[in-house]
C-alpha cells in the first residue's frame, strides 16, 4: 500500500511541476497509471495524446480556446435546414428557396440528408457501444445544452430513427361506440432517454459525427467507435467537474490527435503502404517467425493469415479483446510508448507467443476461434513479457 | 423528422400515376414515415409507398380495395396527437365543424383528411387541420379541375412545419405554414 501511494505522489509531483516533463511521465506511464478516484488518468492521456500544453499555468486559456472552438463546430457542422422562416406564421412561397425535396446541390436539404447517410453507421455502432457495461446508456450529467435545449434543433438521433409510429386505430361499432385498439409495439431495441436528456452514446455519436464533417476524406469507418469509446469513458468519469463536464470536447481533441496518427489504418488504399496496417501485420509476422519459428511456420502451414486476427487487434489497439478495465491499462502504455504503437506490434507478439502451446496443438478452426476470441489472461502477464519483447 | 402526408391517388381508375415530377422529388432515404388518407385504391400503389419509407399508416377510403385498413387512426409523433381519417363519412365533406368534431372525439392536435381533392391546412380553434389533396389529381365527384398535390411534415418538439408540394401547370410549387402547439 506505501509503495502504491508513493507511485500516487509521484505521478502527482510530476504532473504539479511548473513545466510538465514529457519524457518522464511516459515513462511513468508507460507502467500504468494508478486507479486512482481522481482525475490522474485522464490528466496524463491528455497530456501523451499532445492535448494539453506542457505547463499546467496555460491550461485554462487553452482549454478555454479549444472549448470555444468545439461548440463553433457544433453550431457550424450540424446542419439545421428550413430555419430561415421560423417562427413566422402565415403561407410562404418557398418554391425558389429551399423545401425538404429541393433537387439543388446547393440546398441545405441535400446536405443534410447526405450527412444522414454517415450518421445512420455511426448510430448503428453508437448504440451497441460497450455493451459489456451500462456507462454508455446512462444519461450523461452535462447534456449539450445547445442541442437538447434548441427547440428547432433535432437531437442526431432522431435524425435517422426509423421506428415505427406509435399508432391506435379507431373502430366504431354499430350502436356508435368507439373501440381504440392500439398496434403492435414498435420493437425498441434500447430504452431511450425522455426529451432533455442524453445518454453517453449520444455524445459519442456526436464527437464522431462532427470528426465525420471535418475529415471529409476519411469520414466514418466502422472501428472508429471503438476507439473513442474508452477515451470517452475516461475523461467523462473524471471525479472532478470541470473536467467531466467538457469530456466531449476534450475527447474530440484527444480523438482527433490520436487519429491523426493512426487514420491510415482506417484508409483503404494505404493498406498495403508503409504506415498502413499491412505492413504492420507483416512486421509482426516477421518477429514471430524470429521468436518463435514453430508457432511462425504453423501459421503459414495452417495458412492462418495475420489478416484473420491481427488485423482487428492492430486497427483498434486491442479494444476488443479484453475486457475495459484490460483495455484502459494497455492503453496507458501504448499511448506511453516513446515510439507510438511498436510498442502495440509487442503486445500483439505477446499475446501469440502465450498461447502458443494451445496453438501448436490445435488445428486451423480452433486456432482461429482461439485468436479471435482471445482467452482470459492477466493483463500484466501479457504486458511484462511484451516488455521482455520490446527489449530483446 | 420528416413526415408524408398524401391520398386520394385513384390509381388506376382515375388516373394512371402520380405526376412525373413529384415522382423525381420523392426519392426514398429521406422521408422516415408516410400518412395516408386513403383512396390509393390498389394494393400496388400502397406497394409504391412502402418503398418511400418502411412505416407507412393508411386509413380506408370510399374505394379501397383492402378493406383491413382502419376506418381512423391516431398516430404520435413526438408531442403531437395526429389523427387520419379519409373524410367520406364527414358531411359535408370538408366541413371545418364536422372535421372539428372528428378533431375532439379523437383528441388529436392535427386532423388530417381527405376527399375533397383539394389542399388544405388551416388553424381552427387552437388545432391544425390539414387535406393533403389528391397526389395524382384525380378528379373527384364534383370536379374535374384538380390540382395535383401532397404535404410535407417537418416535425420537431413542438412545431410542424408543413410544406406543400402542388403541380401548377408544368411546374412545382412549394409553400411552408408553421404551426405551434
Amino acid at each position: 500500500m506505501a509503495a502504491y501511494r508513493a507511485r500516487i505522489k509521484e505521478f502527482h509531483d510530476v504532473l504539479n511541476e511548473d513545466q510538465i516533463n514529457l519524457k518522464r511521465l511516459k515513462s511513468m506511464c508507460f507502467n500504468g497509471i494508478p486507479d486512482e478516484p481522481g482525475s490522474v488518468r485522464a490528466l496524463c492521456w491528455k497530456l501523451i495524446l499532445n492535448y494539453l500544453p506542457l505547463s499546467p499555468s496555460k491550461f485554462l486559456s487553452f482549454l478555454e480556446k479549444q472549448r470555444k472552438l468545439y461548440s463553433s463546430f457544433i453550431q457550424e457542422m450540424i446542419v439545421n435546414p428550413g430555419k430561415q422562416h421560423f417562427g413566422k406564421s402565415g403561407k410562404i412561397d418557398v418554391t425558389f428557396e429551399d423545401h425538404p425535396l429541393n433537387p439543388n446541390p446547393d440546398s441545405q436539404w441535400v446536405a443534410y440528408f447526405k450527412d444522414n447517410d454517415v450518421l445512420v453507421q455511426i448510430d448503428k455502432d453508437v448504440r451497441r457501444l460497450c455493451p459489456d457495461i451500462g456507462f454508455f446508456q446512462r444519461a450523461t450529467e452535462f447534456p449539450c445544452q445547445d442541442v437538447v435545449n434548441a427547440a428547432e434543433m433535432e437531437t442526431l438521433r432522431k435524425r435517422v430513427d426509423c421506428s415505427v409510429l406509435q399508432s391506435h386505430t379507431v373502430m366504431k361499432n354499430r350502436q356508435g361506440a368507439y373501440n381504440w385498439k392500439s398496434s403492435k409495439k414498435s420493437t425498441v431495441e434500447y430504452d431511450l432517454l425522455p426529451d432533455g436528456k442524453e445518454a453517453h452514446w449520444e455524445v459519442v455519436e456526436r464527437i464522431l459525427f462532427i470528426y465525420a464533417k471535418l475529415n471529409p476524406g476519411l469520414a466514418y469507418v466502422q472501428g472508429m467507435n471503438e476507439i473513442i469509446g474508452p477515451i470517452y469513458y475516461i475523461f467523462a468519469s473524471d471525479s472532478e467537474r470541470e473536467w467531466s463536464e467538457h469530456a466531449e470536447c476534450d475527447a474530440f481533441f484527444c480523438f482527433t490527435n490520436l487519429m491523426s496518427e493512426i487514420r491510415d489504418n482506417f484508409i483503404k488504399s494505404l493498406d498495403d503502404s508503409a504506415h498502413g496496417i499491412g505492413n504492420m501485420m507483416m512486421q509482426l509476422m516477421n518477429r514471430l517467425q524470429l521468436h518463435d519459428p514453430d508457432v511462425g511456420s504453423l501459421m503459414v502451414t495452417q495458412d492462418l493469415k495475420p489478416q484473420y486476427f491481427s488485423f482487428r487487434w492492430l486497427t483498434l489497439l486491442l479494444s476488443q479483446e479484453f475486457p475495459m478495465p484490460d483495455v484502459i491499462r494497455v492503453w496507458d502504455s501504448l499511448f506511453a510508448d516513446s515510439k507510438r504503437f511498436d510498442f502495440l506490434i509487442d503486445v500483439c507478439l505477446a499475446m501469440l507467443l502465450l498461447i502458443r502451446d494451445d496453438l501448436l496443438k490445435n488445428d486451423f478452426s480452433s486456432n482461429m476461434k482461439l485468436l479471435q476470441r482471445y482467452p482470459v489472461f492477466d493483463i500484466h502477464l501479457v504486458l511484462s513479457e511484451a516488455v521482455r519483447l520490446q527489449k530483446s | 423528422m420528416l413526415v408524408l402526408v398524401l391520398g386520394d391517388l385513384h390509381v388506376p381508375h382515375r388516373c394512371n400515376s402520380m405526376p412525373a415530377k413529384f415522382k423525381t422529388l420523392l426519392v426514398p432515404g429521406k422521408i422516415q414515415h408516410i400518412l395516408c388518407t386513403g383512396n390509393l385504391c390498389t394494393k400496388e400503389s400502397y406497394d409504391y409507398l412502402k418503398t418511400l419509407a418502411s412505416d407507412v399508416h393508411v386509413v380506408r377510403g370510399d374505394f379501397d380495395e383492402n378493406l383491413n385498413y382502419p376506418e381512423q387512426k391516431v398516430v404520435t409523433v413526438g408531442q403531437f396527437r395526429i389523427g387520419l381519417c379519409h373524410g367520406h363519412q364527414v358531411v359535408p365533406w370538408g366541413d371545418t365543424e364536422s372535421l372539428s368534431l372528428i378533431q375532439r372525439q379523437l383528441d388529436v392536435d392535427i386532423l388530417i383528411s381527405g376527399q375533397t381533392h383539394k389542399f388544405e391546412a388551416f388553424e381552427h380553434e387552437g388545432k391544425f387541420y390539414i387535406n393533403p389533396g389528391s397526389a395524382t389529381g384525380a378528379y373527384n365527384a364534383l370536379d374535374s379541375e384538380i390540382v395535383p398535390s401532397f404535404v410535407l411534415m417537418d416535425i420537431q418538439a413542438s412545431t410542424v412545419v408543413t410544406y406543400v408540394y402542388q403541380l401548377l401547370g408544368d411546374e412545382v410549387k412549394v409553400e411552408r405554414i408553421e404551426y405551434k402547439k
